[in-house]
């Protein structure tokens, strides 16, 4: 709450146009806080969503692996294997999410409490390692890039 | 260390559907004997108990990382030479080389396909036999 002027020692009320901005201010902040969960909360549906669908996929990938006619199942095999790695998006969503979950709550604690935030880096002990999760599209991240690297000499 | 299809194998990931997908993909190259973990502490509880052929582990879990259960593992005596590879979305060339110093045998960057893991199990054992 804003202090009023004046010079008097006696203590003044703040002034109606003062109230109403901090009103204003403190719903604003409320405001933009709600809108912030309610984005987690569509973050963390997403993530469910996902694992839900990579799960019914993965179900009829199994099944069909199994089919009593095991010459046609394995006709079939390459393109049932490449079905079920593709169900590795649910992984890869849900470390994204969590990056975002992350930095979301991070801006939260910052205008619940007006400072930023500790961080908590995922740092290791006894290490320069920090963690990334899953790279930005276009990005190096190819299995050849890193496949060279494990040839490399130490 | 020959590629003995039957060993166990230990898959540690915190996602169940990655678990199922890599216990599907190794049943399909013959590896029927899987166990899975859902973190490093959960992991090398398990692998102080039975004896395991291979480790197929995720980087980013908690409480202890897949580079977490790595360094334990191979300051084990008991445990030290066990087969490891990590599959993740990890792919900072800094971490995959600290893996490599770490003692990883071999390194997967996610999304990967069947064919990848068959050709890094298969490089991870005939580098060892």
């Amino acid at each position: 709450m804003g202090q009023v002027g004046g010079t008097k020692a006696k203590r003044s009320r703040p002034s109606r146009a003062v109230k109403a901005e901090c009103s204003c201010r403190d719903t604003s902040i409320a405001a933009e806080i709600t809108l912030l969960m309610n984005t987690l909360r569509e973050l963390a549906a997403i993530r469910s969503t996902a694992e839900d669908a990579a799960a019914r996929i993965l179900d009829s990938a199994e099944n069909l692996l199994t089919l009593a006619d095991k010459e046609e199942a394995k006709k079939a095999e390459e393109a049932i294997l490449s079905i079920m790695t593709a169900c590795g998006f649910d992984d890869l969503v849900g470390q994204r999410v969590t990056k975002i979950t992350e930095t979301l709550d991070r801006v939260i604690a910052t205008r619940l409490t007006g400072e930023e935030p500790g961080r908590t880096p995922t740092t290791m002990p006894q290490s320069e390692i920090t963690l990334e999760g899953p790279g930005l599209p276009g990005a190096k991240h190819d299995q050849a890039r890193i496949d060279a690297l494990f040839r490399k000499k130490n | 260390m020959a590629l003995d299809p039957s060993m166990p194998v230990l898959v540690v990931d915190d996602y169940k559907t990655m678990i199922r997908i890599i216990r599907n993909l190794l049943k399909q190259l013959g590896f029927a004997n899987v166990d899975e973990a859902s973190d490093g502490t959960a992991a090398l509880s398990m692998m102080r108990e039975k004896d395991y052929g291979l480790i197929i582990s995720d980087w980013n879990m908690e409480p202890m990382t897949g580079y977490e259960l790595l360094r334990e593992v191979r300051a084990d005596d008991h445990l030290s030479r066990t087969p490891f590879i990590m599959v993740t979305a990890e792919s900072k060339t800094d971490n995959v080389i600290a893996a490599k110093k770490a003692g990883v045998n071999n390194y997967i960057v996610k999304p990967f396909n069947a064919a990848t893991l068959k050709s890094k199990i298969d490089a991870v054992f005939g580098d060892a036999s």
